[in-house]
């Protein structure tokens, strides 16, 4: 990323948000029965942001295994959910939070080594759709057996993250803005996570080595990059992403089946932003968790409610007509 | 069978090729500078392919020959400059413009549709010349099974001139090397092309296999009468099949002519000895 | 011994190109489909008629469908649900606007019409390729399942938002859909109607349109230089896939529940009919009832399994166990066979001719 990419970013972004604003207003003129404030507006806006980042969460685990054995892990919702449903277990074994935090992410290890021995290893080389039809089954095995172990009751999961809602920026809004605590913990601890992936994707050994594993597996094989340990580590790491996201998803919404489902509204974040790319996971989650809030809130006014369903999918479908490889992908050049 | 334009001139061993004389030019590349981003993959090139003639393309590696078959073939598109095909300046076009104007290339990593047969991929090749509607073929008895039939002959004329009777049914995916190349030269041949354009057709083939195929690309050449455009490394190979060749490098066009007079041309022996040797 | 072409020469092209150009093949068909219209009807109970049958012949038409744009073209497509329930509410629509019109003109103008939805959806594939189109192929799915469950002029106003096949006859007094409709009636028509469907699908295959697709899938660069147009070819797959989807969805409404909500099309059903082409066989019409065969009876015989040894399980953890074989099968067949039943028919055919020598 260079610094001219930001800087538009930083100047793009909020004049965007600002535009979107506006657009909304006039629409507010037109028709009085839709209810416009700028304050309400950017109170929709950010919780759609904290909203993005859990987002976003669920599509670093993707970028994560794409990144590194360009297989697209359908799974990894499965994994939050699997994770979840572990963590909540060893709760309910009377253990404290951060010790059954400790032996899920053990459980996550053999997870990500059993993957590795079963499926990913009798696959190398074949095609990229085939792993992505290999990890179709991966989630549905993962969903079977997480509640198989576990039942499958909604739970609830607290490890003590805040919930009360705070009100800022009173003086400049009428009524101010209402920001959900829990969400704001949740942002901070899924960028904490970020910036520590980037590091150790850029500056490590092993980072490099994955992005060699990612371009050509033989070849990656020959020059002595021992494939079944990357996938291992890169599995692995998905997975203690996975229960992060786990953690989140499972204090916000309780533990249960549809956790896993998340993974769908992660998807359009993932195409959106890229599937290489860790800021375009961000970025994508950001923008799509934004989206899709003011979208229910002021074109569902017009459409109908519930297009959360599907706005998503829409929007990212609509950017990638444009940009076929994603906002932050890599241009994919052919070659014959 | 296809309209035999059959050559004249008999082609024995011995005569020198120089004997053919061709005038009418099929296709005429002016000024093709192509790029991409900063990397200037071909700059300035200019040379013409005559009706009947073939034309080898040689050059150290990256000296932009495959990219030339690609901008041939409307596969990239330059920045500057115009083909003429036929007569008929051609703007920017697909691959499969290229393919309705009668242009067939086989590839240097061998580009087969490996799920399907021999003759199922030999039978793409006439997919152009097929002209029953889906519902016909949906129904597929009447109109579209004698088109089937009626191109199916065709195919198997072409199978039985590259001596590929015996691997018919078999996908191609399983068939070695030297084979799938020989399968890709009949997929093109099947498109009965004006201009043929054959990139590294004897890449990774040992000497029986290259044999057999330059005698193949004679053959066609003579039977079909079709133009054909060769890259190849294999100087010898070049020499003895070759009517002219253009010679590049670094995206430049060196030298241009017979063979004889490009290998004594010493620029060329210069950009593959090196200077100073 | 028994199965061997040795000695059938074929003498024309047309019969070297024929659907079963071995005797014992074109004998096997003639004998299953004898079978199937003849024998079944009499001694198949309801239960297998309606909830193995009925649903397995349902389910083929669909996998054909994605088979088609998945398996001969190669673009993976999660959107099969959606596409179905397009053509369960666009018949539905059609039937009750003009109740007069024959069901299966109904069924296929149904068809048609998924099929333009398809060409819409399909547009993506244009520009953008594997993972990603895959992705965008949800945006059919969730937008149309929620467009059918928004908008109540898709059920004429039908609180419970369900959609209910009126009676309709193929002819005469022999009732296919509604209450009147018997379960022999009902699969003796879907019989006639799917293999009809299935020789259509096979057709189009081997003729030039299924090597056009064909070309695409393997080698989309190498195809458009052969002249293809890959616009033509991609939307081509998703309009007659779309149309056979379409269809099922239809045959499915009116036919096998009878009556049915948007949600009966959500994404788990896209991902049931993948499953049925990645373990019946990719590119493989037979694959696709294999496929189809293996997904209906896999749950019923979990369901059965346990009671028959003697054990007793919870209906939940059934469920999940059955999630967990699914998805284990799944991969087991990605591994050990990734062309599917299909192919495992394949070369059993190639070691029967051999037989009994071992080369």
């Amino acid at each position: 990323m260079n610094t001219r990419l930001i800087a538009s970013w930083l100047i793009g972004a909020p004049a965007a948000v600002v535009g979107l604003g506006l657009v909304i207003q006039l629409a507010a003129l037109a028709d009085p029965s839709l209810y416009f404030a700028w304050g309400y507006y950017f109170e929709v806006f950010v919780g759609g942001l904290l909203q993005g980042v859990m987002y976003s969460l669920v599509a670093l685990g993707f970028v994560l295994i794409f990144k590194a054995s360009s297989t697209f892990n359908f799974a990894q919702g499965s994994m939050v959910l699997f994770a979840a449903l572990t963590m909540v277990g060893f709760i309910e074994w009377g253990l404290h939070w951060t010790i059954a935090f400790a032996l899920t992410m053990g459980v996550m290890v053999l997870l990500a080594m059993a993957i590795e021995r079963v499926v990913l290893r009798p696959l190398v080389n074949q095609p990229h759709i085939t792993l992505f039809m290999a990890t179709i089954g991966i989630f549905y095995f993962l969903d079977g057996f997480g509640q198989t172990l576990w039942g499958s009751d909604v739970k609830s999961l607290d490890i003590g993250m805040p919930r009360t809602p705070v009100i800022v920026l009173e003086n400049v809004f009428d009524g101010g803005i209402m920001i959900n605590q829990f969400d704001l913990v949740a942002a901070l601890v899924g960028g904490a996570l970020v910036l520590g992936l980037a590091v150790f994707f850029q500056k490590t050994r092993i980072g490099r080595a994955l992005r060699a594993v990612a371009d050509d597996h033989q070849a990656a094989l020959s020059v002595g990059i021992p494939l079944k340990t990357i996938w291992v580590v890169v599995w692995t790491v998905a997975g203690i992403v996975a229960l992060v996201a786990g953690v989140m998803w499972g204090g916000k919404m309780g533990v249960q089946f549809t956790l896993a489902l998340i993974a769908l509204k992660a998807l359009p974040v993932l195409i959106l932003g890229g599937l290489t790319s860790i800021p375009g996971a961000i970025v994508g989650g950001l923008i799509i968790g934004a989206g899709e809030q003011v979208a229910e809130i002021f074109l569902g006014h017009f459409i109908g409610s519930a297009i959360q369903d599907w706005f998503a999918y829409v929007l990212a479908m609509l950017v990638l007509l444009v940009r076929p490889q994603g906002l932050f992908g890599e241009k994919i050049i052919e070659r014959v | 069978m296809s309209e035999i334009l059959a050559d004249p001139l008999p082609l024995d061993g011995d005569a020198p090729e120089a004997a053919r004389v061709f005038d009418e030019v099929l296709l005429s590349v002016d000024n093709i500078t192509l790029t991409f981003g900063g990397v200037t993959a071909l700059s300035n090139i200019g040379f013409d392919i005559r009706k009947g003639e073939i034309r080898a393309i040689i050059g150290p590696n990256g000296a932009g020959k495959t990219s030339m078959l690609n901008v041939i073939n409307g596969f990239y598109h330059p920045q500057q400059g115009k083909i003429t095909f036929k007569g008929e300046e051609r703007r920017r076009m697909r691959p499969h413009n290229a393919a309705k104007q009668g242009i067939a290339r086989t590839f240097q990593n061998v580009a087969l549709f490996k799920g399907m047969t021999t003759l199922d991929n030999v039978m793409t090749g006439r997919l152009l010349k097929m002209k029953t509607n889906m519902f016909w073929q949906a129904i597929y008895w009447g109109p579209n099974q004698r088109e089937e039939i009626k191109h199916r002959e065709f195919c198997e004329h072409i199978i039985d001139f590259l001596e590929i009777q015996a691997i018919r049914k078999t996908p191609v995916g399983r068939l070695p090397y030297g084979m799938q190349k020989r399968v890709e030269l009949a997929r093109a041949l099947a498109m009965e092309p004006e201009l043929l354009l054959l990139d590294e057709p004897m890449a990774g083939m040992n000497i029986e296999e290259k044999e057999d195929m330059s005698r193949f690309i004679l053959d066609v050449n003579d039977q079909f009468g079709t133009t054909i455009a060769l890259i190849e490394h294999d100087m010898s190979v070049v020499m003895d099949l070759s009517d002219r060749v253009v010679v590049l490098d670094y995206g430049r066009k060196l030298a241009d002519g017979t063979p004889a007079a490009v290998s004594r041309d010493q620029k060329v022996i210069d950009a593959y000895l090196g200077v100073g040797h | 011994m028994l199965y061997r072409e040795a000695g059938q020469f074929k003498s024309s092209y047309a019969s070297d190109q024929a659907i079963f150009p071995i005797r014992q093949d074109k004998i096997g068909i003639a004998l299953i489909l004898v079978v199937a219209l003849l024998v079944v009807p009499f001694v198949a109970s309801n239960y297998v008629l309606n909830s193995i049958l009925v649903p397995f012949l349902v389910f083929s038409t669909a996998a054909i469908g994605l088979n088609i744009v998945t398996g001969y073209c190669g673009q993976v497509s999660l959107g099969t649900g959606g596409f179905m329930a397009c053509g369960a509410f666009f018949a539905f629509k059609l039937t009750t606007a003009f109740p007069d019109i024959h069901i299966i003109l109904i069924f296929l103008l149904a068809g048609f019409g998924t099929a333009l939805v398809g060409i819409v959806f399909g547009l993506p594939s244009l520009r953008i390729k594997g993972f990603y189109l895959a992705i965008a192929t949800l945006a059919a799915q969730f937008f149309l399942i929620w467009m059918f469950t928004q908008n109540p002029w898709w059920t004429n106003y039908n609180p419970a938002g369900v959609i209910t096949a009126p009676p309709r006859a193929l002819f005469g007094d022999f009732y296919i859909t509604g209450v009147r409709a018997t379960p022999v009636g009902k699969y003796l028509f879907l019989v006639c109607f799917v293999t009809i469907l299935a020789l259509v699908a096979k057709n189009l295959v081997r003729s030039a349109l299924g090597r056009a697709w064909m070309a695409i899938r393997d080698m989309d660069i190498a195809a458009e230089i052969m002249g293809i147009r890959p616009m033509m070819a991609k939307l081509s797959a998703f309009a007659v896939s779309s149309f056979f989807i379409g269809i099922s969805g239809a045959l499915w409404a009116f036919i096998y529940t009878a009556s049915v909500e948007a949600l009966a099309f959500e994404v788990t059903r896209s991902f049931q009919v993948l499953f049925m082409i990645i373990i019946g066989g990719l590119g493989s019409i037979l694959g696709s009832f294999l496929g189809a065969a293996f997904i209906v009876l896999l749950p019923i015989l979990l369901n059965s399994a346990p009671a028959m040894v003697g054990i007793r399980m919870s209906t939940e953890l059934l469920t999940h166990l059955e999630f967990m074989i699914f998805g284990a099968l799944i991969v087991f067949f990605l591994i050990v066979e990734p062309q599917g039943l299909a192919r495992l028919w394949q070369i059993g055919k190639e070691k029967l001719r051999r037989w009994p020598f071992p080369y």
